[in-house]
């Protein structure tokens, strides 16, 4: 049993340091990146993530998208005002920034179907789990190798905690779109607290999206759906979307058909629940 | 074993130092005025003896709070959905901490006008309000238990309303004294209200939304199941609700929310360490939160503190301390310096090392905790910052200067570990201080010496005397180890390297 244990785990081991070998192009497998269900969002766990946006070093996740001309840097770098005594060894600038965000992004449909529909905006997937997390990468890795045309560049994924590192990463009103696709349910009311939509998370919501900018969700729980609803809704900086601008949203019908969840209950013939939320401007102070 | 004295507040010309669990006042020649115990009769009549235990009893079994005390609890795989060791169980092993009869005085805070003490006891999660009669006398005049631990306050400058920052990373708004008018309403009708709200979330700030009801049902919506099979699709979610299931019958007993007017103004996901209020050039309120999680966060004044307007952030390990003034804010915990902030633009402007001065006192030092930042005039007129170590027996005074800069002026040594600084009415040009030292480390001093006046005249250094004639400290039946980790709380904030 043991010792038939540590092989599959050998093998995964194996299986996945190929993967990441340069230039692999073969679309990885599941069964090899498998994870306990759930994390703890209170937990410390073992998170990498930078002490403010300024110090994010972005250049590995999108690499088609560095500023090269050390010059052009060099005049990105100073725009960020530093203190005299804070050594921040400035990353490398990205000729643009990050603009959506998929939230809790699983294994990735979400991502892979978007990028190729709004190739010249930065998508970023952000999961908790390693392994998962793991899978995504090399499944876009090895998209960008397949594609002749240069596709997914735009997209990339993080492992990260988006419940209490958001602000670490992104910069006030950077992001036009967040995903919330199949959020875990969290049904226990004493637990409710771990849910990545309440009141007070909603204030990071956004704080992060632009006014203008949407935050879609998608469930098929249909409390959850509720849930949400009250509270973006009873959000002041937040509106729900009209029923038909929902509709006639391409990336509605994208995050419908495409998340790995969202085909599970299309297999189970299960409902899906749809709310999108306008991030409204800030009222007079 | 005797205890020192772990808080401090000046109020005008009168100082309230805590002891334990009981409020002492002096006066301006720093003798004793009048005492507050802590009415520990009447909550052992109502509740049993209080605990000092790791976490509150609402916690769910393997969940880790956003603020370890001790060692983090560790993760139990649940068998076939059955309950791990209930709460209760769990707790008593889960530490060194055995009851302590009464629960410690955390923090003390006073009004503007210094009509009402504000204190916080640390187990029973309770914020205390007392009426202060200006010269040293208080009466008590509510006592309200927080659903979580409150671990920092602050007063709006009308002092109308108290911001209570709490383990879970909440804020609650709490009348300073409460409207006569407001009736809790009852339990079922309260449950109902809460359930769109999250356990902690009620009420919400915003007009709290209408719970989830299809059909009245004779038991509150949140009591129920949330889902059935047929809206359960995958494994995850069957799994989460059977969860559900089982914890139903836990749950109508526990659920108990505080039956006074609290108002959730805004959260974090980690537990917050402190929270102050600042004001921006047109005289706007801002709230100004930090976390266990590096984060410094600004928020809007109530009523519209669901609106965040920055973040500080550059912190490499916990926030612990705050200090604002005017429109620059520092910013203390785990990391060997001490941040200088234009908080409203979210700006570092500097860092002033710490730690290398902490090594001047204690040479072996590796990294330092900051206990405490006070804010006081200096002899010139400055403004200083006095900074409170843990476990290093000094007092190390940082000035800001006209350029908003942060720099080190002078560290003042203790015969022991500061426990807390507070600035006494002066007549010179220097300020003259109040320090609680905790003296149990060095053997031959006696109790009455741990409360310490620093002062320097017109001389160049700092005259130490300890204050004298103060009230007996009244024995009480706690070990040193769980003293210590009462008084020494801080470093405990440092997060280990704890893998998943
Ligand atoms: C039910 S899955 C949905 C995945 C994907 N969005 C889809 O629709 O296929 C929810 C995902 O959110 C992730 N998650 C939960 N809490 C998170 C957090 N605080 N930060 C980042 N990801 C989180 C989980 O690990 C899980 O992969």
């Amino acid at each position: 049993m043991v010792a038939d244990k540590k092989d599959k785990r050998q093998k995964r081991e194996e299986y996945r340091a190929a993967m990441r070998q340069e230039g692999a192009s073969e679309l990885p497998r599941k069964k090899f990146y498998r994870q306990r269900a759930h994390a703890n969002p209170f937990s410390d766990h073992q998170l990498i993530y930078p002490p403010s946006p300024d110090h994010m070093d972005w250049s590995s996740l999108y690499p088609h998208y560095v500023v090269d001309a050390p010059q052009a840097q060099e005049t990105l770098a100073t725009e960020t005002p530093v203190g005299q005594d804070l050594a921040l060894v400035q990353p490398k600038r990205l000729t643009q920034d990050v603009e959506v965000a998929d939230i809790g992004c699983g294994f990735g449909g979400l991502l892979v179907a978007l990028a190729p529909t709004m190739p010249n905006t930065l998508i970023l997937g952000l999961e908790i789990r390693v392994s998962v997390t793991q899978f995504v990468e090399d499944r876009i890795k090895a998209l960008r190798a397949q594609s002749q045309e240069g596709l997914y560049r735009n997209a990339s994924v993080l492992r990260a905690n988006t419940m209490k590192f958001l602000p670490n990463f992104f910069r006030k009103a950077q992001l036009s779109k967040i995903f919330i696709c199949f959020p875990d349910p969290h049904f226990k009311v004493r637990k409710h607290k771990q849910r990545i939509v309440s009141t007070t998370l909603n204030s990071e919501y956004a704080y992060v999206v632009r006014p203008g900018g949407v935050v879609y969700t998608i469930t098929d729980v249909p409390d959850l759906h509720e849930w949400m609803v009250q509270h973006f809704e009873a959000h002041p900086s937040f509106e729900r979307v009209s029923e038909e601008e929902q509709d006639a949203d391409p990336c509605v019908h994208i995050m419908r058909t495409e998340t790995e969840e969202g085909k599970k209950v299309e297999r189970h013939k299960g409902q899906k629940h749809v709310a999108l939320f306008r991030r409204l401007d800030d009222p007079v102070w | 074993m005797a205890i020192p004295y772990q808080v401090l507040k000046a109020c005008g010309s009168v100082v309230f130092a805590a002891r334990g669990s009981d409020i002492h006042s002096l006066n301006s020649s720093l003798e004793h005025i009048s005492t507050w115990k802590y009415p520990v009769k009447q909550e052992n009549e109502s509740s049993g003896p209080v605990l000092e235990i790791q976490e509150p009893p609402e916690v769910e079994e393997g969940q880790e709070s956003p603020a370890p005390e001790g060692r983090p609890v560790k993760r139990r795989k649940l068998q076939n959905g059955q309950q791990g060791k209930s709460n209760g169980q769990a707790k008593a092993k889960s530490g060194p901490q055995k009851a302590i009869e009464r629960p410690f005085i955390q923090g003390l805070y006073a009004t503007a006008d210094g009509r009402h003490l504000v204190a916080i006891t640390g187990s029973d999660k309770t914020i205390w309000v007392f009426e202060h009669d200006g010269a040293g006398n208080l009466t008590q005049l509510s006592q309200r238990a927080m659903p979580k631990r409150p671990c920092s306050l602050a007063l709006t400058p009308d002092n109308a309303t108290i911001l209570s920052a709490d383990k879970f990373g909440d804020v609650y708004a709490l009348p300073l004294i409460p409207s006569p008018t407001f009736t809790p309403s009852d339990s079922l009708a309260a449950a109902a209200a809460a359930a769109a709200a999250a356990a902690t979330a009620s009420p919400s700030p915003i007009p709290t939304p209408t719970p989830p009801s299809s059909t009245p049902t004779p038991i509150p919506a949140n009591l129920k199941p949330q889902a059935d099979k047929f809206t359960v699709h995958t494994k995850r979610n069957l799994k989460a609700l059977e969860n559900q299931k089982i914890s139903l019958d836990r749950r109508t007993a526990t659920d108990q929310r505080p039956q006074f007017e609290h108002t959730l103004l805004l959260g974090h996901v980690s537990m917050l360490t402190a929270i102050h209020m600042g004001a921006d050039a047109r005289g706007k309120e801002y709230i100004i939160t930090a976390d266990r999680d590096e984060h410094i966060r600004v928020s809007r004044g109530m009523p519209q503190a669901h609106v965040i307007e920055g973040f500080c952030l550059g912190h490499e390990d916990f926030v612990g301390r705050l200090f604002v003034k005017g429109e620059v804010l520092v910013s203390g915990g785990g990391d060997d310096d001490l941040f200088l902030w234009d908080w409203l633009k979210g700006r570092l402007i500097c860092r002033a090392g710490l730690l290398e001065h902490v090594k001047e006192v204690e040479a072996g030092a590796a990294k330092v905790a900051v206990m405490r930042l006070v804010g006081c005039r200096l002899a010139g007129g400055e403004t200083g910052v006095l900074v409170v170590c843990e476990r290093v027996p000094a007092l190390f005074c940082y000035e800001l200067l006209e350029d908003k800069t942060l720099r080190h002026r002078e560290t003042i040594r203790l015969p022991g570990n500061p426990l807390d600084v507070e600035v006494l009415e002066s007549s010179g040009p220097s300020p003259r201080l109040l320090v609680a030292v905790d003296s149990s480390a060095s053997p031959g001093e006696n109790s009455s010496s741990s409360l310490i006046v620093l002062d320097k005249g017109t001389e160049a250094a700092w005259r130490q005397s300890s204050v004298q004639n103060l009230p007996p400290a009244g024995e009480i039946d706690i070990s040193t180890k769980e003293l210590e980790k009462i008084l020494y709380s801080t470093e405990s904030l440092r997060k280990t390297t704890d893998f998943d």
